[in-house]
């Protein structure tokens, strides 16, 4: 927007006779060469950014000049940098909001009363939809430092930094020598239950002594600090103190240290809790010790010190590039960027930008946003493994913070600002365009396509060892897991009831031979008779002993004997015909893999490769391809291994008393590994991902519908 | 009943009371939104505690009907006592209503109908009574008036102009009298003792302008802090701020035409402001003007007409620049000169002659856009005016700075109480609610409406339409009856005329360029045979007298010529007829180049136009009915925008008080 010089609301402004009030205190920096003046409400701790041109302003308020006045003396001084008069409003107003300003009426109590009952209810409303960081003012420890600070100020000099270099140094080269052991299976450690008790117990202390950290550099170089509290990040108390005189600090480096100091005492105290690390016996110290390293090393990294995050890194980062307030001018930026460039707004409200700081502004905008969802999701996920509930709560909280708030407020602009009067179109037209070449690029694009399904090692059925007759199983001939040649005995079984009858069946034998050696030779007819009944017995007896020798059951096939729950076995009632064992030659295993019927068409008609995975070793996979397809799709598993109640994923139809019906149906395929040699035992879950090349998103999506139109409506 | 111990303590005394203003917050806005539905829906349901009135107050009209003028004195002042005492409860108001009535119909001979009872008291409640045009809302709001001065409360009845404030004060003055109440009358000219007396006295008739613009004049006066303390506290110091006020505070105000002055004028900025000196205003206007005439079109600067600003090219500055050198002085600023360059091509090319300003004995008239009148002592601020004086070659006035401003909006939002009446405010209802917390009522007819609603004629251009309207005039006429012909602009009235000048028929325009004898053509516009044309400032309470054998043949035919960018104007002209149950006709005739359609995509009304003539009708009907909708919306969401701008500007201007 062109800039008016005039206000229609200059009369109301005109007459008032404004001065600042006593506690107010300004301060000159300089930020990427350029002058400003900090303003600093010494009640509140609030702080205000002007440039010369309206510091030149305020300096000309005394209490006895009029605004009219002020307006005029700074029209002649200022040239083209004048105020407008809308811009001595705001200034005024702003001072005014921030309670440094005294007018020469009467003071209106119940506007201001009013102003500081909406402030303590906006902070009310933010700790609701930010419950995780709200903060609660305890004590003033101003005098506690000064009392201290004798202490502690012999530690704040040369020697002092000249020791900690020392300290931090020689701990970072002893972590680096026990890299593997600080690092062996950290997740574990550190998620154990009683872990996570003592690093919840630990954090409120190192973080107190970071927080006092701060408060003593800050007091060292000449600053207050009147608040300490608790703060609750995510639930967990951790104290912190206001250090918001800082701002007042001249230079830039004496402003990163007091924000670095947090950090530095942290680093110390990791170091210092290295060497008890290293030296203590295994026991609470040593673990408390290594929750130390642990806060000190890892929450520094990923949180505090990291500039991407509004916590200490981030002003000290700040102060360094001399780019105040980066978080929120930065994200105007882009918006401004946005609004000029693509929107086409010809006169956008520019931020404040220094020379050199565009850079950082759209750098740390795009990264810092990217860096927030990123840890936001690690958390999200970690949570949600261990409580779920909770890692959804926590999911839905930080989208609709982090991603429906400022969607929304997009929105709000894009539909609603006056800004963008004479550009709506233009910019409704390029986001929706933006949005669109998105949706493209994502549905038209082709993306590699894959099914991943489960399956169970399998071997053919002739290697099957099947039970040759009824019986108790007595012995495993073979050792489980042994190589055993065709023809070898495996396992006998027992049947007493089989013995007995031989013994009957040989006795019958016997007699009958007998009488036949006795027979009557006058009567041949009994004779015959007795022959008959002896061969018939005859008869018998061989198919009992056969029965008797199908007890010893062979290999059939050369190969490996593989007995599932080999040490139940003996003394087991086996059916005759029962499985009892495979012998699987290696080569020979198949992998069964069933596919749920939604996926069956395209893994029957589209498989460009298929690969497997095995549970115990997920980093390799092996190739394979389908050996045999079953061409009818079944509701029956190949084993229970695939279904959820043997860990898999298929759902059983639970009206079904066997327990082998599924409730979706399956297409059966068998695999024939390219190699046998990782593949695990027989029964083994494996997963299996069957590539069916690239494929737009639009075509799955369609396909999709397409089966659901057709389940539920047969269109 | 209150008991005895709190019965004699009278309402503490309160230095000009006023209703404090409201920071909304969204919650406060969500509320209003939501509540307007059901409270909407249960004013229109009404008030059940009407009927036991009206039956109290019937009951009391016998015992009313025998007393003398001393009985009816000693009941007065009892009254008084007791509305004093319990305020306004059923009892008290039925028989303060009664006596009203009494008393009016031996002074006035007028008796109010129980509707008017209802209308009183939904008004007394602090609420919009909606009465159809016609219905005797002049009578009505004495109930209301009369009952809240009897019990104390200083009471304000606000009228859309002088003329009825005048008017209605003049017709109801013997009924108050006879009540022992006062009555005031402020009109514009008078001085502020005349006027401090007015506002004196227990029931106060005057215009909106007027009361808002002396509430300005108290707020300036006041210093802008009406607070007793501030008061006090600036006596000790020896200050004389807070003399020569003349109003006693916001108590409660019946608003006449409520939904004209509370919706439409909503947005009307009542500024008071002084004069700068001419001399140096003429300098810089003329300066500023050669200046410009140096820059060329599209090269130098831009003209966006739908956004009636001018815009200066990176060319234009550095010519000005250039210019501004040789001028020297303020000239050399770039921001005054660039802000000045703005201003003279704004004047130049954005305002034309007729159509936004007239010039009448060397001076420079605003037309408002709305009503077509002129707005005498209005001017435009920021060097504007000079700029359009200079350019038309009239004295050069200084100009004038505000020095305090309000809305209509804002200034009847702080009345303690407030209450209207009006013909239409259905259709803004949920508005009145959401913006004064006002709910509106409908009141019934006394007797059954006679007015008959026309087909619509709708023609295909504007010189069609006109003629037509001739045609159909002059036909009306010669067959005996009034002819009300309501046109939407000074120049629309100005072009019927010239036609049926030139159709040789004796007719009368009310607009802007005329209304010093408005009431007199008002008064003719009733008789046999006549045409009257005027701009929709005739719609709003004015009572034309019909003549008898026009009334014997279907009463005054209203015509009107385009459709206003509210459905509520049209229904008030309409009203103009067939008032008080007597017969009249309505007929609306337009043409699809009205400048309402201008809301509509030209493409449809292409389609519309070229449609066979029995289907165009209805869709045409359609269409407008559409552009009015969006008009209304419009309008509803530019008021909603300005009471939070006013919020803003509030917050901003905090250091200095607020707004006045």
């Amino acid at each position: 927007m062109e800039k008016s010089l005039f206000s229609p609301n200059w009369y109301r402004a005109q007459d008032a006779r404004p001065c600042l009030r006593s506690h107010a205190r300004i301060h000159r920096h300089h930020y990427r060469g350029q002058l400003w003046y900090v303003l600093q409400d010494r009640t509140s701790g609030r702080f205000l950014r002007f440039t010369p041109a309206a510091y030149l302003v305020i300096s000309l308020m005394n209490g006895q000049r009029t605004v009219q006045e002020i307006w005029d003396l700074s029209c002649e001084r200022l040239g083209d940098d004048v105020l407008t008069q809308d811009e001595m409003i705001s200034l005024l107003a702003q001072l005014h909001q921030s309670d440094v300003l005294r007018g020469d009426g009467i003071p209106d109590l119940a506007e201001s009363s009013e102003r500081a009952r909406r402030e303590g209810r906006r902070k009310k409303i933010m700790g609701l939809i930010n419950p995780l960081a709200v903060r609660i003012p305890l004590l003033d420890p101003d005098r506690f430092l000064a009392a201290t600070m004798p202490a502690i100020r012999p530690l704040m000099s040369w020697v002092g930094a000249l020791i900690f270099v020392a300290v931090v140094a020689s701990a970072a080269v002893l972590a680096g020598l026990n890299w593997p052991r600080l690092t062996n299976n950290i997740a574990d450690r550190v998620l154990a239950a009683e872990s996570i008790l003592l690093l919840l117990l630990t954090y409120p202390f190192v973080k107190a002594i970071h927080e006092l950290g701060h408060g003593y550099v800050l007091k060292r170089l000449g600053g207050e600090v009147h608040e300490m509290g608790l703060m609750f990040l995510v639930f967990l108390p951790v104290p912190y103190v206001d250090a918001s005189d800082t701002a007042a600090l001249r230079h830039k480096w004496q402003r990163a240290l007091v924000g670095a100091a947090g950090i530095l005492v942290e680093a110390f105290l990791a170091s210092l809790a290295l060497f008890v690390w290293l030296n203590a016996e295994e026991g609470m110290v040593r673990a408390i010790a290594f929750n130390v390293m642990l806060i000190g090393g890892v929450s520094t990294l990923l949180f505090n010190g990291n500039p991407l995050l509004r916590f200490d890194g981030y002003y000290v980062f700040s102060d360094l590039i001399e780019a105040p307030n980066l978080g929120s001018r930065s994200n105007r930026y882009l918006g401004y960027l946005i609004q000029r460039h693509l929107f086409g707004v010809e006169h956008p409200e520019p931020p404040a930008t220094a020379p050199g700081e565009a850079r950082w502004l759209i750098f740390y905008s795009i990264a810092s946003f990217c860096y927030r969802i990123f840890i936001m999701t690690v958390i999200i996920s970690v949570v949600a493994t261990k409580f779920f509930v909770i890692g959804v709560v926590l999911a839905l909280w930080a989208i609709v913070l982090m991603l429906g708030v400022p969607l929304g407020k997009q929105l709000r602009f894009l539909f609603t600002s006056p800004v963008l009067r004479r550009n709506r179109r233009r910019a409704l037209g390029v986001t929706s365009g933006i949005i669109a070449s998105v949706v493209m690029l994502v549905m038209l694009v082709p993306l590699p396509y894959s099914t991943v399904t489960e399956g169970v090692v399998w071997t053919p059925d002739e290697s099957t060892v099947f039970a040759g007759a009824a019986g108790v199983v007595n012995e495993l001939i073979a050792q489980p897991n042994a190589y055993v040649a065709a023809g070898e005995p495996l396992i006998r079984l027992q049947d007493d009831f089989l013995d007995a009858r031989v013994k009957v069946l040989e006795a019958q034998a016997a007699e009958l031979r007998l009488r036949y050696a006795a027979r009557d030779t006058f009567d041949p007819a009994e004779a015959k008779m007795v022959q008959e009944r002896l061969q018939l017995a005859e008869a018998d007896l061989d198919l009992t002993l056969e029965r008797q020798r199908d007890l010893l059951v062979h290999s059939e096939t050369d190969g490996r004997f593989v007995v599932p729950r080999a040490a139940d076995l003996p003394g087991r009632f086996v059916r005759q015909g029962e499985v009892l064992s495979f012998v699987s030659k290696q080569e020979d295993s198949v992998v069964r893999v069933v596919v749920p019927e939604d996926q069956a068409d395209v893994v029957r008609n589209r498989v460009r490769s298929v690969e497997l995975k095995f549970q115990n070793r997920v980093t390799m996979t092996v190739s394979a391809e389908i050996n045999r397809e079953i061409p009818a799709l079944s509701n029956t598993l190949p084993s229970l291994a695939l279904s959820t109640l043997g860990g898999g994923e298929i759902v059983l139809d639970p009206t079904d008393t066997n327990q082998v019906r599924t409730i979706s149906r399956l297409l059966h395929l068998e695999l024939k590994p390219a190699s046998t040699e990782h593949l695990p035992a027989m029964g083994s879950r494996v997963y299996v991902r069957f590539t069916h090349g690239a494929e737009p998103l639009a075509l799955r999506l369609y396909r999709g519908i397409r089966q659901v139109f057709l389940r539920r409506f047969n269109v | 009943m209150s008991d005895v111990s709190g019965s004699w303590t009278l309402p503490p005394l309160v230095y000009h009371p006023e209703r404090p203003e409201r920071r909304e917050g969204w919650v406060d806005r969500l509320e209003a939104t939501v509540t307007a539905w059901p409270v909407v829906v249960r004013a229109r349901l009404g008030d059940p505690r009407v009927a036991r009135l009206v039956a109290s107050v019937n009951a009391l009209e016998d015992q009313h009907l025998n007393m003398d003028e001393h009985a009816l004195q000693t009941s007065t002042e009892a009254l008084r006592v007791r509305l004093r005492r319990d305020g306004f409860s059923l009892d008290a108001v039925a028989e303060a209503f009664a006596l009203v009535r009494e008393v009016s119909r031996r002074t006035l001979g007028l008796r109010h109908y129980d509707v008017q009872l209802a209308g009183g008291y939904a008004m007394l409640n602090g609420m919009v009574a909606e009465m159809d045009t016609g219905e005797g809302k002049t009578l009505t709001a004495t109930l209301t008036a009369a009952t809240a001065a009897l019990a104390g409360t200083p009471v304000h009845v606000v009228t859309v102009n002088d003329y009825l404030a005048k008017r209605d004060a003049e017709n109801m003055g013997p009924l108050y009298k006879a009540l022992g109440l006062t009555v005031g009358t402020i009109v514009h000219g008078l001085q502020p003792p005349q006027r401090q007396a007015a506002y004196g006295c227990d029931i106060t008739y005057t215009s909106n302008k007027e009361i808002a613009f002396d509430y300005l004049r108290d707020r300036i006066a006041l210093g802008n802090q009406p607070s007793s303390l501030a008061r006090k506290l600036k006596r000790v110091q020896g200050s004389r701020q807070g003399e020569g006020t003349v109003m006693r505070g916001l108590k409660f105000a019946i608003v006449d035409e409520a939904d004209s002055v509370l919706v439409d004028e909503a947005r009307t900025p009542l500024i008071i402001s002084r004069e700068t000196p001419p001399d140096r205003e003429q300098q810089w206007a003329e300066t500023s003007l050669d200046l410009v005439k140096q820059l060329e079109i599209d090269r130098d600067y831009k003209i966006l007409r739908t956004e009636r600003r001018v815009e200066l090219t990176r060319a234009g500055r550095d010519r000005l620049a250039g210019l501004g050198d040789e001028l020297g002085g303020i000239w050399r600023s770039s921001v005054r000169r660039e802000e000045s360059a703005r201003q003279a091509l704004t004047a130049l090319h954005l305002f034309q002659k007729g159509d936004h300003y007239l010039v009448q004995d060397d001076k420079v008239q605003i037309v408002d856009e709305y009503s077509g009148r002129i707005m005498a002592d209005r001017s435009w601020s920021e060097g504007l005016h000079q700029l359009v004086e200079a350019k038309e070659g009239c004295t050069v006035t200084g100009q004038k700075v505000p020095m305090a401003r309000i809305t209509y909006q804002r200034f009847f939002r702080r009345y303690q109480r407030l209450a209207g009446m009006t013909g239409t405010a259905r259709e803004v209802s949920r508005e009145l609610w959401a913006v004064y917390r006002l709910p509106a009522t409908r009141i019934a007819t006394n007797r059954p409406t006679q007015r008959r609603h026309m087909r619509t004629r709708i023609l295909k251009s504007a010189e069609l339409k006109w003629q037509a309207i001739a045609e159909r005039a002059a036909e009306l006429s010669a067959g005996g009856h009034a002819v009300l012909i309501g046109t939407r602009s000074v120049v629309a009235s100005e072009t019927l005329s010239e036609l049926l000048t030139d159709a040789g028929l004796e007719h009368e325009v009310l607009n802007a360029a005329q209304d010093k004898h408005e009431a007199e053509i008002i008064a003719k516009a009733g008789e046999l045979g006549r045409i009257t044309v005027a701009t929709n400032m005739a719609g709003r309470g004015v009572d034309i007298p019909v003549d008898e054998r026009v009334l014997e043949k279907d009463g005054l035919h209203v015509i009107l010529s385009e459709r206003h960018d509210a459905s509520r104007i049209d229904r008030q002209l309409a009203g103009r007829c067939g008032r008080h149950g007597e017969p009249g006709a309505v007929q609306a005739m337009l043409s699809l180049e009205d400048p309402l359609l201008e809301l509509i995509y030209p493409f449809i009304i292409r389609w519309t136009s070229a449609l066979p003539r029995y289907c165009r009708n209805p869709v045409a009907l359609f269409v407008f009915w559409r552009a009015q909708r969006r008009a209304e919306r419009a309008h509803s969401s530019a008021r909603r925008a300005l009471l939070k701008q006013d919020q803003k500007l509030g917050d901003l201007l905090a250091f200095s008080g607020g707004l006045e």
